[in-house]
């Protein structure tokens, strides 16, 4: 029970303050993640009421202020849940499985040499624009912990999506695809729940579950 | 899943055309129940496409009842020991995919039964083919029973929804990316789950009303 919440808190500062009334009382501080606490490092992500991140839609728990909260001053926060993701100590829990996704295909590994110049390379603006939303997932695992299916499509689409789009993407465009769906293997399939699109604080459209099959498809057609 | 979701939809929308035979009267549904039994003939013997049909769709059946089941046992084991709690409209019915699906299957065996193999369900005076086809009077026989309609229109229902989460699914499943042929995608599933309803749902009440007689 915290007596001195005000609606200007944020979620994460709630748990600062609910720690620092535990340690007061001499007892052991609840572990959390947490790092920018500005919404772009997915560090932090706690399961609020149920939902991943917490009940305001597409907003990293760090963003989560309890003046929207509507009214809500009961919460039950548990870590994200889902068993791709083992909890480590009361809220943290180990997201490597989203690390082995980046470690398969969510990278370029191309020789791409000195700096070009700015004009060498074009890129639509349209181009550009997609591939910059796609870009914009942050890692944080609530597309996996809100899915019924604990799948991480949205997550691994985002990556193929993006990548696929530029030119340095590409070059290993095929042998990305394949990678990354195997890594899938790991995670649930995607029954079109939505349920991730809710969550996502990057708000990735579900057209990336889309770019998982379209990019493994066509790994599949291309052969080699 | 999607291809042969695929195929079940195709299937679908040539049994609701077929189904529609039945509002130009006695002469044009019997006569186009009798055509099936003979398509392709005399290039290929009689009944040869009607068979080759059922076997594709019974198999396609089958492997669409794995397939869900292996998903299903995925789904489970990588969701953890925690239930999700479903949102939206389009979630809930992501949800429904599994035991509306079951139901689906249920109708099926119970419409065979009824208008196809006279077994178990089927009216007192279902006639088979001798080789008159009967299948308005057989239609009508069935659709007379109250309980039996509903039966009817409550599955076109469940199958509406079916197809219209399935449809959506399939867009995903074939990695449809662009736009506009998303929205045109969802649009036209509305279309088909509507037509499913609007057309097959209604016979049975009409019979009951006593339209179609």
């Amino acid at each position: 029970m915290l007596e001195d919440a005000t609606p200007e808190m944020s979620l994460l500062e709630l748990l600062d303050r609910l720690n620092d009334q535990l340690c007061e009382q001499g007892e052991e501080p609840i572990a959390f993640e947490s790092d920018c606490r500005e919404g772009v490092c997915g560090a932090c992500g706690v399961t609020v009421n149920g939902t991943p991140h917490g009940p305001v839609p597409n907003t990293p728990s760090c963003r989560q202020h309890l003046r929207a909260f509507g009214g809500i001053t009961k919460l039950r926060i548990e870590p994200l849940r889902s068993a791709a993701f083992p909890v480590v100590r009361d809220l943290v829990v180990d997201r490597s499985a989203l690390d082995r996704v980046i470690r398969a295909g969510g990278h370029v590994d191309v020789m791409a040499g000195t700096a070009p110049d700015a004009d060498d390379m074009l890129i639509g603006h349209a181009d550009a624009e997609v591939a910059l939303d796609f870009a914009a997932c942050i890692g944080c695992g609530a597309c996996v912990a809100a899915c019924p299916n604990g799948a991480a499509h949205l997550f691994a689409g985002a990556k193929l999506a993006h990548l696929a789009m530029l030119p340095h993407g590409k070059v290993e465009r095929t042998r990305r695809a394949r990678a990354v769906v195997e890594t899938l293997d790991e995670f649930g399939p995607c029954s079109s729940y939505g349920e991730c699109v809710e969550v996502c604080p990057a708000g990735l459209p579900l057209t990336a579950v889309a770019a998982v099959h379209r990019e493994g498809l066509r790994a599949i057609f291309k052969g080699k | 899943m999607a291809v042969t979701g695929l195929l079940f939809v195709g299937f679908v929308v040539v049994h609701l055309f077929g189904n529609l035979k039945v509002f130009a009267g006695a002469d044009a549904f019997d006569h186009y129940a009798a055509w099936l039994r003979e398509v392709g003939y005399p290039l290929l013997p009689k009944q040869s496409v009607l068979w080759a049909l059922r076997i594709v769709l019974g198999l396609s059946v089958l492997a669409h009842i794995g397939a869900a089941v292996t998903l299903w046992w995925r789904a489970r084991k990588a969701r953890g020991r925690h239930r999700r709690r479903l949102g939206g409209a389009e979630s809930q019915l992501a949800g429904f995919m599994l035991p509306g699906g079951l139901v689906i299957a249920l109708f099926i065996l119970f419409h065979l039964s009824d208008l196809t193999i006279g077994g178990p369900g089927a009216s007192a005076s279902f006639r088979h083919p001798d080789p008159n086809v009967h299948a308005y009077a057989n239609l009508v026989a069935s659709f007379s029973r109250p309980l039996v309609a509903c039966f009817y229109s409550a599955s076109m229902l469940l199958l509406a929804a079916h197809i219209f989460h399935g449809w959506r699914t399939l867009l995903q499943d074939f990695g449809a990316t662009g736009a506009r042929l998303r929205r045109v995608w969802v649009i036209l599933g509305g279309l088909i789950a509507l037509a499913v309803v609007a057309g097959n749902a209604s016979i049975p009440l009409l019979v009951l009303a006593g339209v179609i007689s």
